[in-house]
């Protein structure tokens, strides 16, 4: 008998137990979730509510480059949105019907109740951006230092969108040491 | 083709990761039998995640021309078999003990189911004692019935280097075995 053949006569099944597949299963589908988590959103989501959604998604675009994620809107029966997600960076921002979950938009409430801080990497060219798409300039670019034990030198504006809310925008520009 | 093949699915699953769920789904079983006539179920059954785990992380590196992943599928098992090779070792010599059984259940003259007895325990040595590389080619090539080309795919190997592989695997097989009865069996 050729050595090929007697090699083939010690192949032998193993029994398994019926489960042994869906076992294998769970771990890998644990490792799939693992990967696509992170991709589910920041653990903390602010929700701005606005009176008019629709104006506010393209105001937020144009004027301060954020994005919307396209999966996240919902829409009633009757065309209008109900709610829809914006991001920017890693961070996200819900945004919602005004008087929903209590949250009043400062158009009709008169008041701020909130500001939102954003990070960006150029606060001049942002500035600019914002401008030209109209915004209300509520305190100019300035740099400032804060800190307690370490120091930090930022530079910000502060802006008011179309229904008042307020944005403050800053640029990390670098440590101060304490000798300063 | 409305089937997606499995380079498309792979393909897919870069962008959307639960899309490889599928890829279990259509080669688990062949693979968890494949483990299993390797190293056993208990081993098999332990494998058989950890294998398409390690598959699912590997998968950007996946050469998108092949059509099946089976036999990518095979070369990670090679790989998670070698730390199993004592498991390995002992099933082949109990499935040699098996095999003289059966010939000698086969009612056929008392000497071949000595030489049975004999023989196998000696190709099971035989088997253990080839290099890794030679070994894997053969048993991919023998029990799994892959082609040289899918031997070839799962050990990242030309397919000339496939064929040369197999003839030195079967001439050291010859070798090892010599003329039947005419050699002591070597104990282990």
């Amino acid at each position: 008998m050729k050595p090929l053949d007697l090699a083939k006569k010690l192949r032998r099944e193993a029994a398994f137990e019926p489960a042994a597949l869906d076992r294998g299963k769970a771990v890998l589908m644990a490792a799939i979730r693992q990967e696509v988590a992170p991709k589910r959103g920041p653990t903390i989501v602010p929700q701005v509510p606005y009176q008019d959604i629709s104006a506010a998604l393209s105001f937020l675009e144009r004027a301060f480059g954020f994005r919307e994620i396209p999966t996240a809107r919902l829409v009633s029966a009757d065309g209008v949105i109900d709610h829809a997600m914006v991001e920017f960076g890693d961070g996200v921002i819900g945004i919602g019907p005004h008087g929903h979950h209590g949250a009043i938009s400062p158009k009709s409430g008169g008041i701020e109740s909130q500001y939102i801080s954003v990070y960006v990497d150029d606060v001049d060219a942002h500035y600019q951006r914002a401008v030209a798409a109209g915004v209300r300039i509520a305190n100019g670019l300035r740099d400032y230092v804060w800190g307690d034990r370490t120091y930090e030198a930022h530079r910000t504006y502060e802006a008011l969108d179309l229904e008042g809310h307020r944005w403050r925008f800053h640029q990390w520009i670098r440590e101060v040491p304490q000798s300063e | 083709m409305s089937f997606p093949s499995d380079a498309e699915v792979i393909g897919r699953s870069l962008g959307e990761p639960e899309a490889f769920g599928l890829i279990y789904d259509r080669h688990a079983a062949t693979v968890l039998r494949f483990l299993g006539r390797r190293a056993g179920a208990e081993v098999a059954e332990g494998l058989v995640g950890e294998l398409f785990r390690i598959a699912f992380e590997r998968r950007k590196t996946f050469d998108s021309n092949r059509p099946s992943a089976l036999p990518w599928l095979y070369g990670i098992g090679s790989n998670l078999l070698l730390k199993h090779r004592r498991g390995e070792a002992r099933r082949l010599r109990a499935s040699a003990r098996m095999a003289a059984g059966r010939e000698a259940a086969d009612g056929r003259a008392s000497a071949a189911a000595l030489d049975a007895r004999v023989l196998f325990p000696r190709v099971a040595d035989a088997i253990e004692s080839l290099p890794d590389g030679e070994r894997e080619a053969l048993l991919l090539f023998a029990w799994e019935d892959l082609s040289y080309q899918s031997v070839g795919e799962a050990l990242e190997l030309p397919i000339g280097t496939v064929r040369s592989r197999l003839n030195r695997a079967r001439a050291h097989l010859r070798e090892l075995l010599g003329p039947v009865g005419k050699r002591r069996v070597r104990s282990r």
